[in-house]
């Protein structure tokens, strides 16, 4: 049953080595085997949920038991992203028809393949090898508009996260060298002796920024902004909503498991204040639509950084609050993006024209800044109680920028809003006005409409949120899972 | 903890010697190309120090000869890492090589400074927008007029 | 003063990283997992290179990732350079030495690809060290002839179905209710040409899709540099 669980990686791997080949023979099979792909994915995880799945599970590939080989960790959270990467995968489909589309596919389900990989695996480097198959799939994707812009914008892309995988490689030496294993369980044990000491502080923060760069975090997020605003809206919904998630889950993972010293929390939780104060300034400043969010989307994820850092896993639920609720919103608003993608001042009175994209602007607005029936409100509201029982003034600090930083949000989202609404300036003609429209309206209502169901289900929805953070959070059941001849945890 | 000039200090001088060269290479260069080269110098540093990892002195290379009960040999693991590792920087090697070709057929240009301007110029123009940093015009309150077609489309193979 | 800040910066870097691993056990290192691996590795996988073990057995999905990055930038580059070529006909051709050196080393440098492929794991060398004398080999003629193109449409057949046979071959070993990627077929004979099971078609995999992604990349490469 749990062995299936490998599927989801190896099918959309195999698919997209066939996928070029195929394309040639027969274009009908080839253009449906993508989809159909990552449908049986989702069904493989909905199988197991729905078949009691309680306790995590550890698969290991090969055969080799977990601190040799290599192991899947299955547990709720890894479960959860997993099917959001199949899911989302589905929904950002490249559906285009050109001579490209092979390509496109195939890179595609290589980029879900490895993001899957990303959730799912229990080995250090074989987490920094999906993460470096999703950025090369992410570059294939990225100059795919072929523009001189994005072509600029992709190598610099490509070079920053060549610095972080550099520092990466370097925090895995260090800790190779230190402790002779690779496994998470194994360091998890090894970590209170051999890598709470300087040694591995270095080794945390080289990693930290690293994966940052996928994850947004402050120094090395330069990308962002020109990426989200060559590439295409699909694949920016992807990055912003999904990859940043799933770097951010490693970091996590990393932060629990073996780097629980209060350093490290200091400087994820400085880094996130400077992300959000940077990308909530930018934010308001910029004034077309794509920059916007991407700002906007900085500043997000600084906010879940400073959850992060909450001592001894108090902000694991708000973690996972903050980042399923950004992973919604923020799939929506740049679908919605795709048609008003562009100045801001070109979209007055666009509201006249397509009123359902505008209500859903304004829903994932309000979410967003966290207007209280939504979910928003209650993802920022666990936060902010946190935060606010911390006695530290750093912690306070980050409460403070994160209120401002609310209200920000709250002023440009809302100008925008206001520009929707607004009359029409006279001189343009009402063809002019950009309407959002067909498959892209459709997408941002799905998730529309995911936001209002889990506002009406608030509590079973809470509930389970809670509950696969306290598994998320449980060192030792994680430890006794991988490898369980060892009895007796970490401490 | 260092008090004499010993080989294993030299091995990491030259591993860490070369990550900080080539991270500097990338700061420091004006160039695309020689940013990527000085990536490819700081790679091979992190490699270095990854297969620094499982050397032993007293040791072979993790290949058994014969049945007999082997000699001490080196960790194989870290060898199988820098495998991966390298083959994945030449991948990443050859896509920006790649990238960069178009690069210079679109802009004529490979200095750093004046391909970020005009791909900063393009995508204004592109998103119909004006720039978000801009000496001479104060952030737009100005509608831009729309951009005739032939302009926004940009993916312009040449003839 | 840039440049000032950014050489400082390096160095402050080097030497902070330097003092950090300086800390470290060198020539001594703790080998947790290498000496389990190394007890373990003849027995559970059959191969007398150790590090063959590693890349095809106790890691193999991270050779497969690795795979699957090779195939994503060749890919990516595809997509990048595009399929129009120039035609290429018009380039000067190199001269009667260059051109029957090639020719001349050509079947050479094949040998001792596939030797090296095919003897993986019994000797250094493996899947990707072969694969790319496999892709030099196809290259050095195309140096000779800038004229002369490789058959793209054959390099990509073999690319897809080298890295599928590699999957497939770990499906199997699921459809017989082991592992994914599980070495099977294990025959009692270390240190012999036919041993360590299904490493050996694994490397040959990997080999053949090293070796076309490189030729295909290298080529389209060339071709796109081409003077218009």
């Amino acid at each position: 049953m749990s062995t299936n669980l490998v599927l989801i990686i190896a099918l959309p791997l195999l698919g997209a080595f066939l996928l070029p080949v195929l394309m040639r023979s027969s274009m009908a099979i080839a253009l449906w085997s993508g989809p159909a792909i990552l449908i049986y994915g989702c069904w493989i995880i909905a199988d197991l949920w729905l078949s009691g799945f309680a306790q995590p599970l550890s698969v290991a590939i090969g055969g080799f038991a977990p601190p040799l080989g290599i192991n899947l960790y299955v547990d709720s959270l890894a479960l959860l992203f997993a099917f959001a990467v199949q899911l989302l995968g589905l929904v950002f489909w490249p559906f285009t028809l050109d001579q490209e589309s092979a390509r496109r596919q195939s890179l595609m389900l290589l980029l879900v393949a490895a993001s899957t990989g990303l959730a799912l695996s229990g080995d250090l480097f074989n987490l920094y090898v999906f993460y470096e198959l999703a950025a090369v799939a992410t570059f294939g994707l990225a100059s795919a508009s072929g523009s001189g812009a994005a072509y600029v914008a992709t190598l610099r892309y490509l070079i920053l996260s060549g610095i972080g995988s550099v520092l990466t490689l370097f925090g895995i030496a260090l800790i190779y060298s230190q402790t002779g294993t690779l496994n998470l369980a194994h360091l998890a044990q090894l970590a209170p002796e051999q890598l709470h000491n300087s040694l591995g502080l270095t080794a945390f923060l080289a990693i930290l920024i690293g994966i940052g760069v996928k994850a947004e975090l402050f120094p090395v997020n330069t990308w962002v902004p020109e990426i989200y605003a060559t590439a295409s809206t699909r694949l920016s919904a992807f990055l912003a909503g999904l990859l940043s998630k799933l770097a951010l889950l490693i970091i996590l993972r990393l932060l629990l498991l073996i780097f629980h010293q209060p350093e490290a929390a200091q400087v994820i939780l400085i880094l996130g204040i400077l992300g959000v104060i940077s990308g909530e300034l930018a934010a308001w400043r910029a004034r077309e639509m794509k920059r916007m969010l991407a700002f906007s989307s900085i500043g997000q994820l600084g906010m879940i950084f400073i959850a992060m850092a909450l001592p001894d896993g108090k902000g694991m639920l708000a973690v996972l609050a903050l980042s399923l609720h950004h992973l919604i919103i923020k799939s929506g608003l740049f679908m919605l993006a795709e048609d008003w993608g562009g100045a801001l001042e070109r979209l007055r009175g666009s509201a006249k024209a397509s009123p359902l994209g505008a209500v859903l602007f304004v829903l994932f607005s309000l979410s967003l800044v966290g207007m209280p029936p939504l979910p928003g409100f209650w993802a920022k509201f666990v936060l902010i109680t946190e935060l606010a029982a911390q006695v530290e003034p750093l912690y306070l600090l980050g409460l403070a920028v994160f209120l401002l930083a609310t209200v920000v949000e709250a002023s440009y989202l809302f100008r925008v809003a206001a520009t929707l609404y607004g009359s029409p300036a006279q001189d343009t003609l009402s063809e002019e006005i950009p309407k959002t429209k067909g498959l892209s309206l459709l997408t941002a209502s799905l998730f529309g409409a995911g936001v209002i169901a889990v506002a009406l289900l608030i509590a079973p929805v809470g509930d389970g949120l809670q509950a696969i953070a306290a598994q998320a959070l449980d060192v030792d059941l994680y430890i006794t899972t991988v490898s369980p001849a060892v009895s007796g945890g970490s401490q | 903890m260092i008090s004499a000039v010993t080989p294993e200090l030299i091995l990491h001088i030259t591993a860490i010697g070369l990550i900080a060269i080539g991270l500097a290479g990338v700061v420091l260069s004006s160039h695309l190309f020689r940013m990527v080269l000085a990536l490819v110098i700081a790679e091979a540093g992190a490699n270095l120090m990854l297969v620094l990892a499982g050397y032993r002195w007293d040791a072979v290379a993790p290949i058994l000869t014969s049945r007999a009960e082997p000699a001490a040999m080196v960790d194989p693991v870290p060898q199988a890492l820098v495998l991966t590792a390298i083959v994945i920087g030449v991948g990443i090697q050859a896509l920006a090589v790649s990238i960069l070709i178009r690069i210079r057929q679109r802009y004529a240009t490979l200095d750093r400074k004046e391909a970020a301007e005009r791909m900063d110029a393009e995508i204004a123009a592109t998103l119909g927008a004006p720039r978000d940093i801009s000496q001479e015009a104060p952030l737009g309150e100005r509608p831009l007029p729309p951009l005739p077609a032939d302009q926004i489309n940009m993916r312009g193979d040449s003839p | 003063m840039g440049s000032l800040t950014g050489l400082l910066f390096a160095g402050g870097l080097g030497f902070m990283l330097l003092a950090v691993a300086s800390g470290l056990d060198f020539g001594a290192p703790p080998m947790l997992i290498g000496t389990e691996i190394q007890a373990h590795a003849p027995q559970q996988t059959g191969a007398a290179n150790i590090v063959t073990s590693v890349v095809l057995g106790y890691r193999a999905i991270d050779t497969l990732g690795e795979l699957s990055i090779l195939f994503a930038s060749a890919v990516s580059a595809g997509l990048v350079l595009g399929r129009r070529h120039t035609t290429a006909g018009t380039q000067t051709k190199g001269g009667f030495i260059l051109q029957s050196g090639g020719s001349l080393l050509f079947p050479l440098m094949m040998t001792i690809g596939f030797y090296i492929i095919f003897h993986g794991h019994l000797t250094p060398g493996g899947g990707f060290q072969g694969g790319v004398i496999l892709a030099a080999a196809f290259f050095l003629p195309l140096l000779a002839r800038p004229g002369a193109r490789l058959h793209h449409k054959s390099l990509s057949l073999i690319e897809g179905f080298a890295g599928a046979s590699f999957i497939l071959i770990g499906l199997f070993a699921m459809l017989e209710g082991k592992a994914f990627l599980q070495p099977m077929l294990i025959q009692d004979t270390l240190g012999q040409l036919v041993s360590a099971g299904t490493l050996p078609l694994l490397y040959l995999a990997v080999g053949l899709k090293v070796g076309a992604e490189l030729a295909s990349l290298l080529s389209r490469l060339i071709q796109t540099e081409a003077p218009q």
